[in-house]
């Protein structure tokens, strides 16, 4: 058995850009998403082979991360390696903040490096969704990708990355969690499944332009439609004061808790801007949290 | 796996042709725009059971939505029923025809409503006669206005934001449904229906209609006139005008609603520098062969050797009488809100012209 050890690091993000239901080129409708990564919340991963016959992750409540591991490990031909799997990571969990994926990325990434292995991303999100059965799209970072989080697929792929934005987040309800997968999936109604697609026109648009302005009408128009599913308490006020100091727009975790005010990170401005919003969200009895793209 | 009715072989004729007219004026021009509701309707009923493999579909239509089912039941396999008048186009009788389309013409108006009822009346007989019949029910169907999402991404997809929309209004579903899309990302977005004089869809007392597409003497369901900043009225003359002006100045063959679509979006872009500007052009030209593009034809139309009006005049109430193109502030109001106003505001202005007008219409 090759002894040694596999390191990896995932990052999270702060919930979508956009999240709906959205037709493939087969005419399929498919459950899909853009995630807006933080780099600053990340997973790191070590795999460290041993003797035993046992996988072995701490701490043991990353269950998903174990599975993970292990699902990479048969699928490159390495089934019933002992090893201990350690996890660190500083994404808040059950807020919709992609804590689980990363984990089970960094893991899968982990392996992989023990293993000497370059895999596609597209096996490295299949082995994700069946650790974990819905996934984010944190793992394409060079390309924007409209990803189906439920099949582990890339609907669309935007050529570009997505444009720099900075963002205050809010979380909206501290206490409560969101389990993201006991959360039953949107029933969309047909006027909102079309609505999807104009969304997903400027979202191509926005990408392409590098338009921070655009995605944020897009972002908006997201979260506005997942308030029928998961509403975001006060998320009026958020919105307000948004618009006070010229945010772009808002953004929200759609199975999560959180919410971020937008701003173009390209705006001279937008440094000012955001510390007063932030500001005035404390004014408001908010807690409110500054992440730089 | 969804099991979804899926009726797409003519998908790629659905999508409008996007062309700049100058400044930041963009028409969006379409084959046959009445393919994206048709087939949308069509699919969403096969997927509620509405309509079966092989069934006969029935509708009233004397245009372009006949023209669409017929290319759709040719394709998919429906037998399609079409009332219809004689304002129907003898080339695109011909053609629904050859499209294995059963085409029973109207020659007598209805008491009240017109060709239009008497065409319903009709319509309502062969739903009963034959079974498992399906009628798309254009002016009421709700999948009508639905359907124009994808109008809507393919207009942000080229052209980013967009700040007015101006279209042609007969089911009202191109321009409520696209307006409403569009407002989901750009709330601010000013849209422009265009009507004729004579069609009660926006307050005119209902008379003689002459321009097919255009009003209408029944008030369809579909037209959501929440969605309306401003509201014009050409008469046909000056539309036909303007489709001669949109093909010579442009090189585009369109229909006589495109042209006036593109005479009221060309002032608003001119007034408005700077806006980005989109405006519906349904179908093409080839219908309007004999009559819109025919001099001899034209000579015959009301007004047709008057200079037409270089700008519209604003009017006070909807249901003023109208020589020529008019404007009114719609200010995205319900029908019953403008017409609860505009008893009250029996003395402003009147259209110069008006007295004459009603003659000519
Ligand atoms: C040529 C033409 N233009 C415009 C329209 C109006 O479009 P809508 O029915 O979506 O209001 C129609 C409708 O029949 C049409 O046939």
């Amino acid at each position: 058995m090759p002894i040694g050890a596999g390191y990896a690091e995932a990052i999270g993000h702060h919930g979508e850009l956009v999240q709906g239901l959205f037709e493939d080129d087969g005419a399929q409708m498919r459950r899909a998403l853009v995630s807006l990564p933080c780099r600053q919340l990340r997973s790191k991963a070590r795999f460290t082979a041993n003797n035993s016959d046992q996988l072995r992750v701490i701490p043991a409540s990353r269950e998903k991360a174990r599975r993970a591991a292990e699902l990479t490990v048969n699928a490159f031909g390495r089934s019933g390696i002992g090893a201990d799997l350690q996890i660190d990571s500083n994404i808040p969990l059950s807020r919709g903040m992609g804590s689980s994926t990363a984990d089970v990325l960094a893991s899968i990434l982990a392996v992989l490096d023990w293993l000497g292995i370059e895999a596609a991303s597209d096996d490295v999100m299949q082995i994700a969704v069946s650790a974990e059965t819905a996934c984010d799209s944190t793992l394409f970072r060079q390309q924007a990708v409209l990803f189906a989080h439920r099949d582990g697929v890339v609907m669309e792929s935007f050529r570009r990355p997505l444009p720099p934005i900075d963002f205050i987040s809010i979380d909206t309800t501290p206490g409560a969690t969101v389990d993201t997968l006991d959360f039953e999936p949107a029933r969309y109604d047909q006027l909102e499944i079309e609505t999807f697609r104009p969304l997903r026109g400027l979202l191509r648009t926005a990408i392409k332009n590098a338009d921070a302005r655009m995605l944020g009408r897009v972002a908006t128009a997201s979260a506005r439609i997942n308030e029928r599913f998961l509403p975001k308490p006060r998320l009026a006020e958020i919105e307000t004061i948004g618009a006070r100091f010229d945010a772009i727009g808002f953004q929200v975790a759609h199975s999560g808790t959180v919410v971020g005010l937008m701003f173009d990170a390209s705006d001279l401005k937008a440094p000012v801007n955001i510390e007063r919003a932030t500001a005035a969200l404390r004014q408001s009895g908010f807690e409110p949290a500054i992440f730089r793209h | 796996m969804s099991t979804r009715a899926l009726m797409r072989k003519l998908e790629d004729f659905e999508a409008p042709r996007v062309v700049p007219l100058g400044g930041n004026l963009y028409g969006a021009s379409f084959f046959l725009m009445k393919l994206l509701p048709a087939r949308f309707m069509l699919e969403r009923a096969a997927d509620q059971g509405l309509l079966r493999p092989g069934a006969t579909i029935c509708e009233s239509s004397s245009g372009t939505f006949g023209l669409a089912l017929a290319m759709l039941a040719v394709q998919h396999g429906y037998r399609l029923i079409l009332v219809s008048d004689w304002a129907l186009d003898r080339n695109l009788h011909r053609r629904l025809i050859e499209l294995g389309a059963e085409v029973t013409i109207v020659d007598r108006p209805a008491p009240s409503g017109g060709l239009q009822q008497a065409r319903l009346d009709r319509l309502q007989g062969y739903l009963q006669d034959v079974s498992g019949s399906y009628w798309p029910s254009q002016y009421y169907n709700p999948d009508n206005p639905l359907s124009y999402g994808k109008v809507a991404e393919q207009l942000v997809d080229r052209l980013g934001r967009v700040d007015c929309l101006i279209g042609p209004v007969g089911s009202g579903g191109s321009m409520s449904g696209t307006s409403r899309y569009l407002r989901t990302l750009f709330p601010d977005l000013y849209a422009i229906g265009v009507d004729t004089p004579n069609s009660v869809l926006f307050g005119q007392p209902s008379g003689k209609l002459n321009l097919s597409g255009l009003g209408g003497n029944i008030l369809p369901s579909n037209v959501d006139h929440s969605q309306f900043d401003e509201v014009h009225w050409l008469v046909p003359a000056e539309a036909f005008h303007a489709t001669h002006d949109l093909h010579r100045q442009h090189g585009l063959f369109m229909g006589p609603t495109s042209g006036a679509a593109y005479r009221v979006a060309k002032w608003w872009s001119r007034n408005n520098p700077g806006k980005t500007v989109v405006a519906l052009f349904p179908d093409e030209g080839h219908r309007y062969a004999e009559t819109v593009y025919d001099e001899d034809w034209l000579e015959k139309i009301a007004g047709w050797s008057d200079p037409p009006r270089a700008s519209p005049f604003t009017v006070s109430t909807p249901m003023a009488p109208m020589s020529g193109w008019s404007r009114f502030a719609w200010d995205r109001r319900s029908l019953d809100d403008v017409l609860a106003h505009a008893s009250d505001q029996h003395d402003t202005a009147a259209d110069p012209r008006a007295d004459s007008a009603r003659s000519g219409a």
